[in-house]
């Protein structure tokens, strides 16, 4: 049992080299994941002006990032797959051989799948981390609370992706982070001018 | 029939899975004891590759089948050597 794990695993590392997944599987969650933050973030500003209860913020924000999900991992797929595809068939062309029952085809769709996974559940994950403050403790706390909370953790998380981009760029992981947090707040800010500006809670 | 002791092929392949795999695997091969694998000449997309095997009564199919799954495929057996000696090596 612990050398078919071994045996997988391994494989699973020839795939990684093979077809570079982990670089771009980073590149699309981080991606994804800012994307996610910055809608619960838009959500919850929204919410908050117009005085939303938990449940309308639990319910949004989830379909929010159930539909985030799923276009990510649509999207992803779909694009993912189409470039691999014709990655494949230019190797094709080069090697004189088809190349889809080889280890190089399977690499390609594993790295598709693995991709697809990820684009999808990273705004999804997201979402459901900024929103655990409502879905935990929707009972115990008073709603204003939850919402800062909420936008606290939604700012650890951007600082947090900024730090791991910085980590990855062997940048200054704190001005990646700050960049991050900028970001989050340009986006809330615009959202809270534009919408009145004004809390009914 | 006298057992292959020693195989050079030709061999074209994607630069990825590395010639380090491919050159574990084919080791893995029952018979084989030897493996020499040496870049020839490096394309854009692909390379070639000289493969040189020896040992004692190899399966040349399951060779064959390594280097295709690897995505590599054989241009040409440049030299066999079978029975009991090897000759000029």
């Amino acid at each position: 049992m612990l050398s078919l794990i071994r045996d997988k695993l391994r494989l699973l590392k020839d795939y990684n080299r093979i077809a570079k997944i982990d670089v771009i599987a980073r590149r699309y969650f981080v991606m994804n994941a800012f994307d996610g933050v910055l809608a619960i973030l838009g959500i919850l500003v929204g919410s908050f002006i117009v005085g939303s209860g938990k449940d309308v913020v639990i319910s949004t924000g989830l379909a929010a990032g159930i539909a985030m999900g799923v276009s990510g991992v649509w999207g992803a797929y779909l694009t993912e797959r189409a470039e691999r595809q014709r990655e494949l068939h230019e190797l094709e062309r080069a090697t004189l051989s088809k190349l889809k029952e080889t280890k190089i085809g399977r690499a390609a769709s594993v790295a598709v799948l693995a991709i697809a996974t990820i684009d999808g559940l990273a705004p999804f994950a997201a979402a459901t981390f900024i929103l655990s403050p409502f879905l935990f403790f929707g009972s115990g706390l008073p709603l204003k609370s939850l919402y800062v909370s909420s936008v606290i953790i939604a700012f650890c998380s951007l600082f947090l992706l900024g730090t791991y981009l910085g980590r990855i760029s062997k940048e200054n992981m704190v001005k990646t982070g700050l960049i991050m947090i900028f970001a989050g707040i340009l986006s809330a800010s615009i959202s809270y001018l534009l919408l009145g500006g004004r809390s009914h809670i | 029939m006298a057992s292959v002791k020693l195989m050079v092929l030709d061999v074209l392949k994607p630069h990825e899975p590395s010639i380090l795999e491919l050159a574990k695997k084919i080791g893995t091969v029952k018979g084989v004891e030897g493996v020499d694998v040496t870049i020839m000449s490096v394309d854009r997309k692909v390379e070639t590759a000289k493969i040189t095997l020896e040992g004692s009564d190899f399966n040349y199919e399951s060779i064959l089948k390594i280097i295709n799954d690897y995505g590599a495929t054989v241009k040409s057996i440049d030299r066999v050597s079978t029975g009991k000696k090897l000759i000029g090596s």
